[in-house]
């Protein structure tokens, strides 16, 4: 079943600009100039009941913005979508209690009390009976092993026991759908797969429909099946995430040992990463992989040989500079 | 209801955590008492009464009206909207399954219960200890009227900087509205000119707005005083806030539009 459904969805902002300095500010008085920003282009999406859907782009790209007309936030200036057969932006209260969102960036916990406090609220707030409410905050406490925190202040608590915090306050009303927007930023690697563990296991035991944005490819690479790829407003690829790399994963990273001291110079097209008289990194197209360690085992004395991936950071980079728009893949 | 309760109660909470906070407010109340009890105290010296009232009714007008403008905490609410709107954080109440008035307004109850409660043990412990003649109306109905009044008179204070707080959506620094907002309540309430001194037709008008009936009249009507204009204080406050409350909505729906919901 679609639960999110977007056709031709446009949003335009309205900016003013002024000229920097004391004379532009006292322009401005009188005149401002007013740009237009196209935060999203005729943007279509379908996402099904269950998915577990990684969006990335760079900043400004309108992921944010696809997240908040999708929750009623912001109204779009043009174009249709539907969540759960609901028009977000009229905001009806039976739509906002089958959906979550949780910003990396804010927070909904008060800060002063204990995070229990909090969830005593929410229970209200989302009308949720008390045997329900006793059962999914046993699961989550229990889920994130978080019961010594939770009739602690929340703000002594670290970036990583509050993020869980954060996390279970959106998901105790058993949410349909959890919009999720940087989730990880700024924790630590061993929080952040925590995080991920908890989010696949929420995705899994719950079928909560999940949309996550990231700029932590590692996220994305360890929860989402299925990937959007936004630029610019526009959707520039929505498929497979194995797909998309193996499509723009197209280097690889071939360092050698030499048992002596060697001048080896390769004869085809790569880019020398690291080089001493005992140690050559190249990154290669993958193509040409096979010829380079042919041509190297044969000219040269080699002690080991290690073959990686492309590092991750370049593959993305190499996606959001893609001009072609030749990857779109339409998965519905 | 019960979602309201819960936020009010919160807020409560959130108050208590700062010990030296409530301290303050206690001695700050016990002060304001101690201040008026020697400035009344020597005017009241050579003379029994002034402007019709005696040295214990002032007295008890002064702490009456002061708890009630205490009471009144919506302003800090209406500078919280704005500020909400301003740095993108306003989103979290617009995905809540709630009337984002009503939350705000239980938030603003839970602040003010949190001051009537201290405020009060602080003042009745003061009366007592002292033996302050506190004079107060023994009437119910007067009484029940004055109560009527008191919440009518705060749902409108928060009616008025809800809609000041919810004009960021359009002009992001609401200060100025905020300011504008506190002279025209100083001048219909005669603290910046004395009533007595405009012209009689003009108090007349003035009595047509909320102000008169918020803080004045139900702590005039709880000392046994102007017991003939509550009936029509508190049709007037039930007027003001009706047209308020259709402001109010036609206003956020039309101006919500114009969210961009920025920073998140």
């Amino acid at each position: 079943m679609v639960v999110i459904k977007t056709e031709n969805l446009t949003k335009i902002y309205t900016r003013f600009e002024k000229e920097a300095g004391l004379k532009g500010s006292i322009k401005s008085l009188f005149h401002r100039e007013k740009i237009t920003k196209t935060a999203l282009n005729r943007f279509d999406l379908k996402i099904e009941e269950g998915e577990f859907v990684g969006l990335i782009g760079p900043n400004g790209a309108g992921k944010t913005t696809l997240m908040k007309i999708l929750t009623g936030i912001i109204s779009p200036t043009a174009g249709n979508v539907s969540v759960l057969g609901y028009v977000p932006s009229e905001l009806k209260n039976a739509y906002k209690k089958q959906f979550a969102i949780v910003m990396g960036q804010k927070s909904q916990l008060f800060q002063e009390l204990s995070a229990a406090d909090t969830f005593l609220l929410l229970k209200e707030i989302y009308d949720i009976p008390d045997t329900e409410y006793r059962k999914s905050l046993d699961y989550f406490i229990d889920l994130f092993s978080v019961s010594e925190y939770l009739n602690v202040q929340v703000r002594t608590l670290s970036l990583g026991e509050r993020m869980k915090m954060e996390l279970i306050a959106a998901l105790l009303h058993n949410p349909k759908i959890l919009f999720l927007d940087e989730p990880t930023i700024g924790l630590d690697a061993v929080a952040q797969k925590q995080i991920r563990s908890f989010l696949k296991e929420v995705n899994r035991d719950k079928g909560t429909t999940i949309l996550l944005t990231s700029h932590y490819m590692d996220d994305i690479k360890s929860l989402c099946k299925r990937c959007v790829v936004i630029n610019r407003g526009c959707k520039i690829y929505d498929g497979s995430l194995d797909m998309l790399f193996e499509r723009y994963q197209t280097h690889k990273l071939i360092t050698v040992s030499f048992s002596e001291a060697t001048d080896y110079i390769p004869h085809f097209n790569a880019v020398i990463v690291e080089q001493n008289p005992f140690k050559l990194s190249l990154m290669v197209h993958s193509k040409d992989a096979r010829c380079i360690l042919t041509e190297m085992l044969r000219e040269c004395e080699i002690s080991d040989i290690s073959i990686e991936a492309e590092d991750i950071g370049n593959v993305v980079e190499r996606i959001y500079s893609d001009k072609g728009g030749i990857l779109y893949e339409e998965v519905h | 209801m019960r979602k309201y309760i819960e936020t009010a109660k919160v807020l409560f909470k959130a108050q208590l955590v700062y010990h030296f906070d409530i301290l303050l407010t206690v001695v700050f109340t016990i002060s304001k008492i101690l201040l008026a009890h020697v400035l009344w105290g020597a005017i009241f010296e050579n003379q029994d009464t002034v402007s019709g009232f005696t040295y214990p009714s002032m007295l008890s007008y002064y702490i009456i009206s002061s708890f009630i403008t205490q009471l009144d905490q919506s302003a800090g609410t209406g500078g919280q909207i704005a500020a909400e709107i301003r740095s993108g954080r306003f989103s979290k109440y617009i995905v809540k399954p709630m009337s984002i008035f009503w939350y705000f307004t239980a938030q603003t109850a839970g602040v003010s219960a949190f001051l009537l409660s201290f405020n009060l043990l602080a003042a009745l412990a003061w009366i007592f200890i002292f033996r302050v003649d506190f004079t107060i109306t023994v009437d119910i109905a007067v009484i029940l009227s004055a109560l009527i009044l008191i919440l009518l008179g705060l749902l409108f204070m928060m009616q008025m900087n809800y809609y000041i707080g919810i004009l960021a959506f359009k002009f992001l620094d609401t200060s100025v509205f905020s300011m504008i907002k506190d002279n025209v309540v100083r001048f219909v309430t005669g603290s910046l000119i004395p009533l007595a001194l405009l012209p009689a037709g003009i108090v007349e008008i003035m009595r047509l707005f909320p102000f008169y009936y918020v803080s004045y009249l139900p702590s005039m009507l709880l000392i046994g005083k102007n017991e003939s204009e509550a009936l029509a204080g508190i049709i007037i406050l039930a007027c003001w806030n009706a047209a308020f409350g259709i402001l109010n909505a036609a206003t956020y729906k039309n101006l919500k539009m114009k969210y961009d919901g920025v920073g998140i």
